[in-house]
């Protein structure tokens, strides 16, 4: 049940989906891969919408070069873990939700436990070194795994349902080298709702999910497109699932 | 033949978003990018690697449909549409 004070705080979506709904987010964790450009975005949002355990991963220190776009942190932050940074936000944003934050680099080692009771995985990494980690455990626990990626005014998402439509090593088989990309809140912001966006669908059981298609956002152009894609089955992530 | 071509992402802004090419009957899908390459100097030093291949990340799509890498010798026909796409990897 849902209580007065949340009730009121999420009335405006309950009138979309309503109560039920609504505890349906309650009742979902949700593991955050990274705290920066996305993963801002993505945290508030889902912290507002009332995702009920929300667990965030970082392994950087927040740096003045961050705050043109990472809106979880402030200038007093600099320097400060941005996993605690993030719970500062998230926190005075939402108090009614529980918030987890671990200080931890997502390797192979740390992936099982950052995942543990996850329903799904929000993809805010900056590189496809750990984004291939992310899809590897998504197929794993059969969890849904929500993919953006941005670079100076474009962006991309997808959705992976495991076994259920292209994983993001079907659409993407080779890494792209790690490079210092530029990066820009609006990109960041427009990327990170749709990952958001799909998360709440996912959930709710609501629309068409964004399965074997790339949607791709062009800011420049102020125009998106949209790449078709399916499985490969020769993939070597997803074949055997 | 005329092939269309739909650039995205940072390979809009060096060919525009989308473009008709004007080739030889039956040429392949590597002579369609030699051609892009020779049109533009900048998509040719971001999409190819200095072996003069398509870097490997690189998405190709002929008619909406992905294609690997041992298709680049495969014929294009008239009308075709042929998208290239640079993923993108920042967060
Ligand atoms: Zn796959």
């Amino acid at each position: 049940m849902l209580t007065d004070a949340e009730l009121e705080r999420y009335s405006r979506q309950i009138m979309l989906f309503g109560r039920s709904g609504q505890e349906r987010l309650r009742e979902t964790t949700a593991f955050i891969a990274g705290a920066g450009g996305l993963g801002s975005v993505v945290a508030i949002y889902m912290a507002a919408a009332g995702f009920g355990c929300i667990r965030i991963a970082d392994c950087d220190t927040v740096d003045v070069s961050n705050l043109n776009r990472q809106v979880l942190h402030r200038t007093i932050d600099v320097g400060r873990d941005k996993t605690e940074s993030a719970l500062q936000t998230l926190k005075d944003l939402n108090p009614t939700i529980d918030i987890q934050p671990v200080q931890e680099r997502l390797d192979e080692h740390s992936i099982e436990g950052l995942l543990r009771d996850s329903d799904l995985i929000m993809d805010a990494m900056d590189n496809f070194e750990t984004r291939y980690l992310l899809n590897r455990a998504a197929l794993r626990h059969n969890i849904p795994l929500f993919h953006g990626a941005i670079s100076g005014f474009h962006g991309q998402a997808t959705t992976v349902l495991p076994g259920r439509s292209a994983c993001l090593r079907c659409l993407f088989p080779r890494a792209l080298p790690p490079s210092t990309f530029p990066a820009l809140g609006p990109t960041c912001g427009v990327i990170g709702s749709i990952q958001v966006n799909e998360a709440l669908k996912f959930v709710l059981g609501k629309g068409e999910l964004l399965t074997n298609r790339l949607l791709l956002w062009d800011g420049l152009a102020s125009s998106m497109d949209e790449l078709a894609c399916e499985r490969r089955p020769a993939c070597e992530h997803c074949r055997d699932y | 033949m005329k092939i269309k071509v739909r650039a995205f992402a940072s390979f809009r802004e060096m060919l525009g978003s989308e473009l008709e090419l004007d080739l030889p009957d039956e040429s392949s899908v590597q002579e369609l990018l030699d051609a892009l390459a020779s049109l533009n100097p900048r998509f040719c030093s971001e999409a190819f690697d200095r072996s003069g291949l398509l870097k490997d990340y690189v998405l190709l799509m002929k008619n909406r449909k992905r294609l690997d890498r041992d298709s680049m010798n495969q014929a294009l026909e008239d009308g075709d549409e042929v998208a290239v796409f640079p993923p993108v990897s920042g967060g």
